[in-house]
């Protein structure tokens, strides 16, 4: 773990500069440990770290990072619950615009592109882009398909996506390049956090 | 219930207060006065303790259906009292009928318009920022009732000269250099140091794109993380861009260094075809500078 200087008000934790479940489940567990620290105004985790913004008026980087620090050693004496929620989001494949166009990339039938997607459990890489768009990994390498070379002008909300190794759900509707799957009907975007694990169940 | 009706809604005027804060993690972005200075003082000068405010750009026109104490900072929009010309960084009485107009840019972008106590709203995630991306906020239409309470209250107070900006004053955006200098080389900091840039059509609340000499990051991509306020990205075209309050909350552009807030501030009321540079500033002068202006704030009039 490292701190870095970002401007007067905020500093950056690093991780391992890599993707992975280990170096996620380091982010998630010091999230929900910092979420605590009154001191701190707002935290931005992501794949491998943690954006923190805090009162200049209260601390300066030091006073921050030596907060965060005995903060961080005296949770780590404490059981934790850390326990990634699984959340289910029913999914109609047959509302999909690109089905097809997977399958045919990676050389599949429509059923088994479902199917591969419906038995992975993801996590929850990051949040961002707009509120509440969840980065989920990984996906199986067998459907592993590439955004659209134009992305459409509107996705409607809701749409289940694909693009790369990743998946996630369009909260609203938005511009974007990533192939459509499926539709859901689950809106409870807020409840989503970094970490959590999320499936996918066809309906 | 009453306030002001929205006669006119011109460009883009929308409610906005400090920002908001503690809802990064689920994306969304910060938001509020894309000029706090200005803000700052609109809410001031009626003892408003981050209420909200208009944040009016040109073409704005509004009829005053409650009397009650205004104040308006920052952009030269013209403004007019029953079209007559008044002072701005400075309070105003209003009376019912009288209309309030902002039909012509002279300098900066954006004024702030607060009304004593603040227009009476439901905040949304704790603030009253607007982010149409986001459906959070107000954006004025015409038609609109904006409310607030009657007040006859006569506040007359103004912003010392000193504390008033001049627009027209060449902008310099000091920079803490950033922890991914790594992904610059030397000379290509330097180009960057040593350029002035202009700010772009593609500019708006959430940032603004830079065109001038293009820098080379060494890195196409980095893994997305935070990003901060006033962050610098440089994408593959080597053309900066300059991060605001309505700037997404993850990204994944390699970072060249961070401008100061409070210079941000004042590059908000710059206009497309202006132009910038860039000088480096420690972290030691950056925080004082920081403290010194929101101690001004904390002063009495």
């Amino acid at each position: 773990m490292t701190f870095n200087i970002v401007s007067v008000n905020s500093l950056i934790i690093y991780f391992e500069q890599e993707i992975s479940e280990t170096i996620l489940d380091k982010v998630q567990k010091t999230y929900l440990a910092l979420k605590e620290l009154k001191s701190i105004i707002d935290l931005t985790p992501s794949y491998c770290s943690i954006l923190v913004h805090f009162d200049i008026l209260k601390h300066n980087h030091e006073s921050m990072e030596k907060e965060i620090k005995a903060y961080l050693n005296k949770k780590a004496i404490l059981p934790q619950n850390t326990k990634a929620k699984l959340i289910t989001i029913p999914t109609d494949y047959e509302k999909n615009l690109d089905l097809k166009r997977v399958a045919e990339h990676n050389k599949l039938t429509i059923d088994e592109v479902i199917n591969l997607h419906t038995e992975n459990t993801y996590r929850v890489y990051a949040i961002g882009f707009m509120l509440g768009f969840a980065y989920l990994g990984t996906v199986h390498e067998k459907i592993n398909t590439p955004r659209l070379a134009t992305p459409r002008k509107k996705i409607p909300k809701g749409s289940v996506a694909l693009a790369d190794n990743q998946t996630a759900i369009y909260p609203q509707n938005s511009a974007g390049g990533w192939n459509i799957i499926g539709h859901t009907e689950f809106t409870d975007f807020h409840t989503l956090s970094i970490g959590d694990k999320v499936q996918f169940e066809r309906i | 219930m009453k306030g002001f009706k929205v006669l006119n809604a011109g460009l883009f005027s929308t409610l906005q207060d400090q920002g908001r804060d503690g809802y990064k993690h689920l994306g969304i972005t910060q938001s509020g006065a894309m000029d706090e200075y200005a803000y700052l003082w609109s809410q001031k000068l009626l003892s408003n303790q981050n209420t909200n405010a208009i944040e009016v750009m040109v073409g704005l026109k509004l009829q005053v259906e409650v009397a009650t104490s205004i104040s308006v900072c920052g952009a030269d929009l013209s403004f007019q009292i029953n079209g007559l010309s008044k002072a701005i960084w400075q309070t105003h009485f209003v009376e019912v009928g009288d209309v309030l107009s902002f039909p012509k840019r002279v300098t900066g972008q954006r004024a702030y318009l607060s009304v004593q106590n603040g227009f009476k709203l439901e905040k949304a995630y704790d603030s009253y920022a607007t982010t149409l991306k986001e459906d959070l906020g107000v954006k004025l239409q015409k038609n609109d009732n904006l409310i607030y309470e009657a007040t006859q209250k006569k506040v007359t107070k103004r912003v010392p000269n000193k504390y008033v900006p001049n627009y027209n004053e060449p902008l310099i955006l000091r920079v803490l250099p950033s922890y991914q200098n790594h992904y610059f080389s030397k000379e290509e900091q330097q180009k960057f140091f040593n350029s002035d840039y202009e700010i772009t059509l593609q500019s708006d609340r959430m940032g603004a794109k830079l065109k001038g000499e293009s820098i080379r990051p060494n890195k196409g991509g980095i893994i997305s993380e935070g990003i901060a306020f006033g962050s610098i990205q440089v994408p593959a075209d080597g053309q900066p861009v300059l991060l605001l309050k309505e700037r997404q909350t993850i990204g994944g552009y390699p970072k060249i260094g961070t401008v100061l807030a409070i210079d941000c501030f004042r590059f908000s009321q710059l206009a497309v075809g202006d132009k910038v540079r860039f000088e480096k500033i420690n972290l030691e002068s950056a925080r004082k500078k920081t403290l010194d202006f929101y101690s001004i704030f904390k002063r009495d009039l």
